[in-house]
């Protein structure tokens, strides 16, 4: 087992590992921005009024929503395919697909969160 | 590219294929549930004249928005969808934020120490969210 690997940020970047590789690097930040909105959720519920400014912070929003829509998204994808593993051959229009789905709900979520903002 | 597809049998039954399943089959029972909250809200949208964008809005953020569908939130129904979900999602979380940790913590030590924490706190955020989800 690979425990001494030592790929750099600059390498890790560099891998020309194209779409999927991206959808794999960004489905992990969005997983790890869930991950961070989970906690400070859990302050909210028990009245912590720092976490209550964070969510209700519209750059907060702006920031997380579309890296956790993308998780949702992404992951949907990745399950659809591990469990109809004939559909593989098919991942870069899944990927295509997923994108265009993606754009849609994010712009949705993005309107939803600026009219909040500013009271359109 | 020919598709590789192993029998679950020749795939043994390990802690890393347990895993594999339990992060699938939570994540499905996630989207079982925003089905349900998506449909539910567009139904109730449809009710009581709600805005949907406004019900998605308080989904996300319930403690900031106004809940535009009044008294829905109460109902017991409610109230075990999001714990469920909570629990699905912690469930999910653990071994995801598992694999993460495992890519940068790579002494056994260290790993067994970020297993128990991520563990713990699983434990301990799910029954505070548990708990005030109920009581409120």
């Amino acid at each position: 087992m690979g425990l001494n690997r030592n790929v750099s940020l600059e390498a890790g970047l560099g891998y020309k590992g194209g779409g999927p590789y991206w959808t794999y690097i960004l489905h992990r930040i969005g997983g790890s921005a869930l991950f961070i909105f989970f906690t400070i959720y859990i302050l909210a519920l028990v009245g912590v009024q720092a976490a209550n400014g964070i969510l209700a912070n519209w750059v907060f929003q702006l920031i997380f929503l579309p890296l956790m829509l993308f998780h949702a998204i992404n992951g949907l994808r990745i399950t659809i395919l591990d469990l109809s593993p004939k559909l593989i051959e098919h991942y870069r229009t899944a990927i295509n697909i997923e994108w265009v789905a993606y754009i849609l709900v994010v712009a949705f979520a993005l309107f939803v969160v600026l009219r909040n903002a500013f009271g359109g | 590219m020919a598709a590789r597809i192993l029998s679950l049998s020749k795939r043994g039954f390990n802690f890393e294929v347990f895993m594999w399943a339990f992060t699938r089959f939570t994540v499905i029972a996630m989207y079982g549930l925003m089905l349900v909250g998506i449909l539910g809200g567009l139904s109730l949208s449809a009710q009581t004249g709600a805005n949907f964008g406004d019900i998605l809005y308080w989904a996300f953020f319930p403690n900031l928005a106004e809940n535009p569908l009044g008294q829905v939130w109460m109902t017991i129904v409610a109230k075990l969808m999001v714990i469920a979900f909570v629990l699905s999602a912690c469930g999910h979380g653990v071994h995801g934020v598992l694999e993460i940790l495992d890519d940068y913590f790579t002494s056994p030590t260290a790993r067994r120490w970020s297993r128990n924490f991520i563990i713990a706190y699983a434990v301990i955020a799910s029954l505070i969210a548990m708990y005030v989800i109920w009581t409120r």
